[in-house]
C-alpha cells in the first residue's frame, strides 16, 4: 500500500517539484493550491501526512492546521510546514499544535523524501 | 560621500554670512577652538587670520584673550544656558588698549553629530560708555562749577559727535537736542531737518514708530534706564532695520528738565546671521532626516527584493538538481555538464542574494542574533576542516594556533561560523599555490581575538579604503578564477560589529599577504 501525502503550496513550481520527488520515493501524492481545497482533500482521503507552505493565499498555515486538528477525520494527521526563515512568522503558533514539524525552504531535493518519511507514524 | 555635500554647503553658507558682517563675530567649537571668524574681528582686534582659526580662544593675540570674565561666560554660564546676551567684559588689550565689550553668545547644535558651536557677537561699547560717563561727568562738573548751559551743551555735543555709534539726545518734549554724526550717516537724515524736530517727525515721519512711542511715552517715564529695547521698522530710505535701543534719562543740572539719550545699535545684520544659521540648521536637520529615511527605504526594498528573487531561484536550483541527479532518466554528457552549470550559477546567485539580504538587514537594524554558548575551540577546528579540502587541492599550507585557554563565548552560532568561513575561504582564494594561510585565536580581557592571515596577494594601500565597500575585488589573475561574491568581507565586518566586536584588515601592500583581525566579546553586550 502506497503512503498518501497531500502537498499544499500556492507556487506551482514548488508543488510540482515536491510532488515529483515524493512520487519517485513511492508516495501517492495529492495536490492543493490553497488551504480550503487542501482541507477538503484531507477530509475525503485517508492521508498519512500533509506538507504545507506557511503562507497560503486564503489563510496562514497554522490556521489551517487548527481546523484540521478540530476535525475527527483529520485530527491526527502529521503536518510538515515548509518555511524559509528560522524565525519565520507563525512559528510559535505552529509549535503549539501537536504532531507538526518543519522542513527548511529551499528544500534539499536529495533528502526531501527521507525527511518527510521520518514524520510518518 | 553623499552625506557630506549638503553639510559642506551649509558650512560655506554660514561662513559667507559671517564674513559679510561688519560686527566682530567669532564661532567656536565645543573645545573653545576658533572655527570661523568674521573679517571685522581681525580688523577690530588686530589679530592675524593665520594665528586665529584652530586656536583656543584664550590664546588669541599672544594670550591677550585669556580674560577671566570670558572664561566665566564660556565655561560656567554657557554650559547651563544656550543663550546669553549683553555680557559685559572689560579688558586691557596690549594692542588696542582698554575696551569694554558686550558679548552676545549663542550655542548652536550641529545637526550631524553632537558637537555644539558657540557663536559670539562682540560689540565694542567703549565709546558709548565714554559718552555716558562723559555726560555724567559733565553733569557733576556743572553742578560743582555752575558753568553756563551753553558751555555744558557744547561739551556734551562734542562728546556725542566723536562717537561712531548712532546716538540721539531728546528733551522732555521728545524734540531732538543733539545727534551724533553717525546718526545722520546711518539713517540718511539731514542735520537741518533734525535738531529741534519731534523725533517722530524725522526723515518725513519715518521715525513715527509705535514701539518707539511706547518706549519714550510709557516705559521711560517709569524707569530712567532701559536697555536692549528691540524695535523693528521699515524705513523708506534704508529699508527694514532691526535696532536695539539703550535709553537713559539724564537730569539737567540747571533746571528740572530731563534729557533722554538714545543709543541705537543696528542689529539687522546680526539677526540675519542668526536667522541664516538657524535656517541652515533647520535645512540640515531636514536633510539628515530625509537621508535616514532614504537609507531605510533602500534597505527595506533590498530585503523585499531579495525575498522575491529567492522564490523563482529556488525552483531553478531544485529542478536543476533533480535533472543533474538523473532522477527521471539519464542525460548525455553535454546535457549533464550544462545543467551542472545552471546549478552552480544558481547556487552562486542564491549566495549573493542571501548576503545582500543580510547586509540590508544589518543596515536596517533588523538583523537579530540568536545567542547561545559556543565552544570556540571545537567550532574553529570544525570550520578549518571545511576549508581543508580547498587548501590541499591548491597545495597551500594551513597552520592553526588556537590557545588552550580559549573560552566559550556567547554569540550567534551560524553568524560566527559564517564570519570565520568567509575569512578562511578568502585567505585560500587570494593565496597562490605554495603559499601559507593560518588562524590564531586567544583570549584578551573580556574578548577573544582571532586573526586569519595569509601570504597571498595582499592589498595595495590605495585599495585599503575600498575593501569594505562591497563588490570590490582586487583585480588579479587569482581573483578571476575564484568563486565569490565580493560581499564576504564587508558582511563579516558587519556581523562582527553586530556582536559588539571589531574587525580590521592589515596588509603591507601588494603581494605581501593579508591579515584580518577581529574580536568578539565573551559575554554578549547585545540583548538577544
Amino acid at each position: 500500500m502506497k503512503k498518501k501525502v497531500l502537498v499544499v503550496d500556492d507556487n506551482p513550481n514548488n508543488l510540482l517539484l515536491e510532488k515529483d520527488l515524493l512520487e519517485v520515493a513511492g508516495f501517492e501524492v495529492f495536490e492543493a493550491e490553497d488551504a480550503a481545497s487542501g482541507i477538503d482533500i484531507a477530509r475525503k482521503e485517508k492521508l498519512d501526512i500533509i506538507i504545507m507552505d506557511v503562507r497560503l493565499p486564503d489563510m496562514r498555515g497554522y490556521e489551517a492546521a487548527k481546523i484540521l486538528r478540530q476535525d475527527q477525520a483529520t485530527h491526527d494527521i502529521p503536518i510538515i510546514f515548509v518555511t524559509a526563515s528560522v524565525m519565520g512568522e507563525g512559528k510559535e503558533e505552529i509549535r503549539a499544535i501537536t504532531n507538526t514539524g518543519f522542513i527548511d525552504k529551499p528544500i534539499d531535493t536529495r533528502t526531501f523524501a527521507k525527511e518527510v518519511s521520518q514524520y510518518l507514524k | 560621500m553623499v552625506r557630506k555635500r549638503p553639510a559642506e554647503k551649509s558650512q560655506e553658507y554660514s561662513e559667507s554670512i559671517i564674513n559679510t558682517v561688519r560686527e566682530p563675530l567669532i564661532a567656536l567649537d565645543q573645545d573653545l577652538r576658533v572655527v570661523s571668524v568674521s573679517r571685522s574681528f581681525y580688523d577690530v582686534f588686530k589679530v592675524k587670520p593665520e594665528e586665529t582659526v584652530g586656536q583656543l580662544i584664550y590664546d588669541l593675540g599672544n594670550k591677550q584673550w585669556d580674560i577671566p570674565k570670558l572664561r566665566e561666560l564660556l565655561e560656567t554660564i554657557l554650559p547651563q544656558k544656550t543663550t546669553f546676551d549683553n555680557y559685559e567684559v572689560e579688558h586691557n588689550f596690549s594692542t588696542i588698549g582698554k575696551r569694554i565689550m558686550l558679548l552676545n553668545a549663542r550655542q548652536i547644535q550641529r545637526v550631524l553629530g553632537k558637537e555644539r558651536i558657540i557663536l559670539l557677537a562682540i560689540e565694542d561699547i567703549t565709546e558709548r560708555r565714554e559718552i555716558e560717563n562723559g555726560l555724567e561727568k559733565a553733569r557733576k562738573e556743572l553742578a560743582a562749577t555752575k558753568i553756563s548751559e551753553d558751555a555744558a551743551r557744547e561739551y556734551a555735543e562734542s562728546i556725542i559727535n566723536t562717537v561712531r555709534e548712532p546716538l540721539i539726545a531728546l528733551d522732555q518734549d521728545l524734540r531732538v537736542v543733539s545727534v551724533s554724526r553717525s546718526f545722520y550717516d546711518v539713517f540718511k537724515v539731514k542735520p537741518e531737518e533734525t535738531v529741534g524736530q519731534l523725533i517722530y517727525d524725522l526723515g518725513n515721519k519715518q521715525w513715527d514708530i509705535p514701539k518707539l512711542r511706547e518706549l519714550l511715552e510709557t516705559i521711560l517715564p517709569q524707569k530712567t534706564t532701559f536697555d536692549n529695547y528691540e524695535v523693528e521698522h521699515d524705513f523708506s530710505t534704508i529699508g527694514r532695520r532691526i535696532m536695539l535701543l539703550d535709553a537713559r534719562q539724564i537730569q539737567r543740572v540747571w533746571g528740572k528738565e530731563r534729557i533722554i539719550l538714545l543709543a541705537i545699535e543696528d542689529i539687522t545684520e546680526r539677526r540675519e546671521i542668526e536667522n541664516g544659521l538657524k535656517k541652515a540648521h533647520e535645512e540640515l536637520t531636514e536633510l539628515a532626516t530625509e537621508l535616514k529615511r532614504t537609507s531605510q527605504v533602500k534597505s527595506e526594498f533590498l530585503a523585499n527584493m531579495s525575498h522575491e528573487l529567492r522564490t523563482p531561484l529556488n525552483s531553478i536550483n531544485g529542478f536543476s538538481e533533480v535533472l543533474y541527479d538523473e532522477t527521471f532518466g539519464p542525460l548525455n554528457e553535454k546535457q549533464k555538464k550544462y545543467v551542472n552549470n545552471v546549478l552552480t550559477s544558481g547556487k552562486h546567485l542564491l549566495l549573493l542574494i542571501n548576503q545582500i539580504l543580510d547586509m540590508a538587514k544589518v543596515e536596517a537594524g533588523k538583523m537579530r542574533l540568536a545567542l547561545s554558548s559556543l565552544l570556540m575551540k571545537s567550532l574553529l577546528a570544525d570550520i578549518s576542516m571545511l576549508v581543508a579540502d580547498m587548501v590541499s587541492k591548491k597545495k597551500i599550507e594551513m597552520s592553526l594556533a588556537i590557545a588552550e585557554d580559549l573560552p566559550s563565548i556567547e554569540a550567534d552560532e551560524l553568524k560566527v561560523k559564517e564570519i570565520i568561513y568567509n575569512l578562511l575561504s578568502n585567505a585560500v582564494k587570494f593565496t597562490p599555490e605554495g603559499g601559507k594561510i593560518g588562524m590564531r585565536a586567544k583570549k584578551t580581557d573580556s574578548e577573544i581575538e582571532i586573526v586569519v592571515w595569509d601570504t597571498g596577494i595582499g592589498i595595495a594601500s590605495e585599495n585599503m579604503g575600498r575593501i569594505f565597500e562591497g563588490f570590490f575585488r582586487v583585480d588579479t589573475p587569482y581573483s578571476r578564477v575564484t568563486e565569490g561574491t565580493g560581499l564576504g568581507l564587508p558582511l563579516s565586518k558587519k556581523l562582527v560589529e553586530l556582536h559588539g566586536g571589531k574587525l580590521s584588515v592589515e596588509s603591507e601592500g601588494l603581494n605581501k599577504g593579508t591579515s584580518v583581525r577581529f574580536t568578539l566579546p565573551i559575554i554578549s553586550t547585545k540583548v538577544a
